[in-house]
């Protein structure tokens, strides 16, 4: 059964940044490859630790904010599946040769409707390969509050954390059962338990998983 | 010296300026040719010397031996290709960095940038792609260009100036 979406928290209005351990980011970014070029999609706000990490790489390095689009901060729910697409496509910005290394989605997944995941997995497919790795940070389970942040990446073990301002959109709280579902040709590899309520996991392609329940944190 | 080209910037005064002292943390330093808040450029600008931009440019801007800055008042909707570039304010474009790019906190910026060093500060706003190689060494940089072809819109109508060719 499907949860009913969690209303925002107050808004927020100060700023604070913090280093949060992971134990799944080393798992990813170890996979690079330092002798050949890495393309990385950020789908958060741009922060300044991610720019400083990668750019120790050579990398192209994508940001786009799927929260700031302006169908995603006021979804239209009478659109269509194929509209859906359309719009997440056009908010992708990605030449359609380019073929990602790593995804960090971080917490985009908790601010879209089911509908809208599945639109937006859809237009992602074309750059998704064998290799691609991601991250997704979620609330621990469906009844968990999601702390309204930026994350970038500090380090190879941890992530930058910063409190965002204004007010924070609707969250979509799933279980890592229903995320999973939706994922379509991502797989959850494995999950970790994070500070206030969250889990991280990482996510490689595999497109003929058994999407059922493995609870893995 | 530093406030009175401040108040230059955030006056609009579209008089020449000799600057003699840094824009900011980030800007060029002495004798860069400035593009005041009441100034907007449509066309191709080339410049062979440090460039600030308080105004706006619409169509192209190249500076590649030299520094190009954009103040918190500049709108740049043009690609950028200089040396250094530096953005405080709000650039719709594609920008080619030859050194180094630097997105200040209070920029907005939608393009992709390509440069082999980037500093990008948190508080920016950024849409677009990031292309780094920290491996290469800084492009070779071409001969000097002169500003040109540029038509120059002064906002403030009663100059009687609405158009001007530059050489």
């Amino acid at each position: 059964m499907p949860q009913p979406p969690i209303k925002p928290r107050a808004t927020l209005t100060k700023q604070a940044t913090k280093l949060l351990p992971s134990a799944l980011l080393p798992e990813l970014l170890g996979c690079i490859d330092t002798d050949k070029r890495l393309v990385v999609l950020d789908m958060g706000h741009a922060m300044a630790s991610t720019v400083r990490f990668f750019g120790e790489y050579r990398c192209q390095l994508n940001f786009i904010d799927l929260t700031a689009e302006q169908f995603v901060a006021t979804p239209d729910e009478d659109l269509s599946h194929r509209q859906r697409v359309i719009l997440m496509r056009q908010a992708l910005t990605l030449a359609p040769s380019v073929k990602l290394d790593i995804c960090l989605f971080w917490d985009v997944f908790s601010y879209l409707s089911d509908a809208y995941i599945k639109a937006f997995i859809e237009a992602l497919e074309p750059h998704i390969g064998p290799a691609t790795g991601a991250l997704i940070i979620n609330p621990r389970d469906s009844r968990c509050y999601l702390p309204f942040c930026r994350y970038g990446v500090a380090d190879q073990d941890h992530f930058m954390q910063i409190d965002n301002t204004g007010t924070q959109p609707t969250v979509f709280a799933r279980s890592q059962r229903d995320l999973n579902n939706l994922i379509d040709y991502f797989a959850i590899d494995r999950g970790r338990l994070i500070a206030e309520g969250r889990a991280e996991y990482l996510l490689f392609e595999n497109r003929d998983s058994d999407k059922t329940d493995r609870s893995m944190i | 010296m530093f406030s009175k080209y401040r108040k230059f910037i955030n006056g609009a005064d579209n008089r020449s300026l000799e600057i003699d002292s840094k824009v900011s943390d980030y800007g060029p330093a002495a004798h860069s040719t400035l593009i005041g808040a009441g100034v907007t450029i449509e066309g191709k600008v080339l410049s062979h010397e440090d460039i600030v931009i308080a105004g706006e440019v619409q169509g192209v801007l190249m500076a590649t031996n030299h520094h190009v800055h954009i103040a918190k008042s500049g709108v740049v909707t043009a690609d950028i290709t200089a040396k250094i570039v530096s953005i405080e304010g709000s650039v719709t474009g594609n920008i080619t960095g030859l050194e180094s790019v630097i997105i200040a906190a209070t920029s907005v910026v939608q393009g992709n940038v390509e440069c082999p060093r980037v500093r990008l500060e948190d508080g920016a706003k950024f849409k677009g792609s990031i292309e780094m190689n920290p491996g290469e060494p800084a492009q070779s940089v071409l001969p000097i260009f002169s500003v040109s072809n540029a038509k120059v819109h002064r906002s403030l109508k009663e100059s009687g100036q609405t158009a001007i060719k530059a050489s």
